[in-house]
């Protein structure tokens, strides 16, 4: 991150505080890195069972953007954070997250530099290491910015509020949205787009053609249950909204 | 992890939700009058394959499922009733609280149900009495105060995804839950160890899944090996399986990983598709390499990321396919 020019001013890992690392501060708790410094986000990368105190002291700190790398954090931790972090006006990226990165200008995660370059496409993912393959298919174009909003049943930050960030940025022209089954977060953005909400042009790729159902694919957000979320209803979805669809990673370009 | 139904039944007793009379057995058993007996598999759909038997002689019933190779059998009292209906309670992803599923629809797949009604009931209140009065309305049934309290509260206590009662039979002496469908967090396991001991279960989920196919698939990262699953059946192949072998594998997992999915019989040849950031190709290579020679099957690789060229060359000189490219690696594979 710091090699990528992101500003690292503070750590905190309780009982490690007065200490440094690689010349870096590191404080006992939060409060005491916000007295010391002008904190504009926090990643966390807690461990799963420690992950929603980590979340919370970020939050009752009054940092407004916490990025959650952690996977295996337990859904009802998830479901009451993110509650608490919208009550109090804050964002939640993630949890089990690659984070979110500006090509060339910040990252705040753990995306591989190598795969991206400053452009005009902005990227929503569910998957880490598939965002990282279709960004480097596109490296031609380049992004404006990626946002990997996790695999996670829930998460702070999904593809519809990632793809409304986008509409609204001057940086992007076109939204590339990498989605999989689970969940009905590709369906509520179609009917955005439906409705007009949405004007820039999409293009989609959904994993988990293949996925038998009521078996989880790795992500924990990855089941369809009560046939919620299928591959099809999905593309049909988007099919209906007008939206492309590419039938693997390698067909978006052509889209575009 | 998901629970046995006579499990998940336990679980629906300690909630105060009515169960019919019962015992688990894995031997042929004396039994007065009409009885229910259901073989214990983890897996649904065992009342098409004939698993779920009403018998009047339940010895004879359990010696059939015997020689079938089964060895785990809930006997259950013969419960007349009237109506049958659904309902259940998971996490709404969305709304991000609770929900409340029924259908008047009971006792078939739930996915095919024409009429199914969603109640959500925020954690901050909990049920109140017009939640239950307004499913009750919904089903056409009185008296399911403790079926919503208990399935509401056991989803939240135990952390489930999914409680399900399908069917639950509507009798003359109330509400009786037939079957059950309890399905725990994995990730919230920990918090709850006095489970684990009870049912004498530990979580030994890894991730990987079996599939029909033939050609064996391994990634880093979920979205990544899921995608390369769909290449290979896009590609006219068959997937055999899905495991993902995370971020910065090293040597030893990969090793064991190959190992695992080539040990599936239906495994022709496998599929390898690394795109690293961090993983180091070179400690890939060497993993994939070792296990190599224990499986002797075909291994296409697609080796992306930190010393990849390196990591090539060792699968190279060790006979192995390697690729930059995972269509062409993909494409090979199921030509070969």
């Amino acid at each position: 991150m710091r090699n990528y020019g992101t500003k690292v001013v503070a750590g905190v890992t309780p009982g490690k505080g007065g200490t440094e690392i690689e010349g870096i501060p590191v404080y006992d708790n939060v409060a005491d890195a916000v007295k010391e410094h002008n904190i504009e986000a926090s990643i966390v990368f807690v461990p799963g069972k420690f992950a929603a105190d980590a979340v919370y002291e970020a939050l009752d700190s009054g940092i407004n953007l916490v990025v959650v790398i952690t996977e295996h954090i337990p859904v009802l931790d998830t479901m009451r954070f993110v509650k608490y972090a919208k009550n109090k006006g804050a964002r939640i990226i993630g949890p089990n997250c690659p984070g979110i990165m500006v090509p060339e200008q910040i990252s705040l995660g753990i995306m591989p530099p190598r795969a991206f370059k400053k452009g005009k496409i902005g990227i929503a993912s569910r998957s880490g290491t598939l965002t990282y393959e279709v960004a480097n298919d596109l490296k031609h174009i380049g992004q404006s910015t990626v946002i990997g909003v996790g695999g996670d049943p829930i998460i702070g930050t999904d593809l519809v509020d990632a793809a409304l960030a986008f509409e609204e940025d001057p940086e992007t022209e076109k939204i590339v949205v990498i989605g999989e089954i689970g969940g009905t977060s590709e369906e509520r953005l179609a009917s955005l787009v439906k409705r007009g909400k949405i004007k820039k042009k999409i293009v989609a790729y959904i994993a988990g053609l293949t996925a038998p159902r009521e078996k989880r694919m790795g992500h924990a957000g990855a089941v369809v249950y009560m046939g919620m979320g299928s591959f099809q209803s999905k593309v049909t979805a988007f099919k209906e909204a007008d939206i492309s669809v590419a039938q693997t990673p390698f067909d978006i370009k052509k889209l575009l | 992890m998901k629970l046995y139904e006579y499990e998940g039944k336990r679980l629906f007793s300690k909630a105060e939700i009515p169960i019919p009379n019962g015992k688990v057995i894995s031997e042929p058993l004396q039994w007065e009058g009409k009885a229910v007996v259901k073989v214990q598999l983890l897996e649904g759909g065992r009342g098409k394959r004939g698993l779920v038997k009403v018998t009047e002689n339940v010895a004879t019933t359990i010696s059939e499922f015997k020689k079938m190779g089964y060895n785990l059998f809930l006997v259950e009292e013969f419960i007349p009733h009237s109506k049958e209906v659904y309902i259940s309670a998971m996490i709404d992803r969305d709304k991000k609280e609770p929900i409340i599923i029924a259908s008047p629809e009971g006792g078939i797949d739930v996915e095919s149900a024409t009429n199914v009604k969603i109640f959500e009931i925020p954690e901050e209140r909990g049920v109140r009495p017009y939640d239950v009065t307004m499913i009750e309305k919904y089903l056409g049934v009185n008296g399911l105060d403790k079926i919503v309290k208990g399935i509401y509260n056991l989803l939240l206590t135990y952390e489930a995804e999914l409680v399900e009662i399908n069917p639950l039979a509507i009798t003359d002496r109330g509400p009786v839950a037939l079957d059950s469908k309890v399905i725990l967090e994995d990730n919230a396991l920990y918090r709850h160890p006095d489970i684990l001991r009870e049912f004498n279960r530990e979580n030994v989920s890894d991730g990987y899944v079996e599939l029909e196919g033939y050609v064996g698939i391994i990634g880093n990262g979920a979205g990544l090996t899921m995608s390369t699953m769909d290449l290979v059946k896009l590609a006219g192949g068959e997937p055999a399986d899905f495991l993902d072998v995370g971020g910065g594998a090293n040597k030893e997992h990969v090793k064991e990983s190959i190992i695992r999915v080539a040990s599936n019989e239906k495994v022709k040849k496998l599929v390898v598709n690394i795109f690293g950031g961090i993983t180091r190709c070179d400690e890939v290579a060497r993993g994939i390499v070792e296990a190599y020679k224990e499986v002797r099957k075909p291994i296409f690789v697609r080796l992306v990321g930190t010393n990849e060229e390196e990591g090539r060359k060792i699968l190279i000189e060790n006979g192995i396919k390697a690729y930059e490219d995972p269509l062409q690696a993909i494409g090979d594979a199921i030509r070969s």
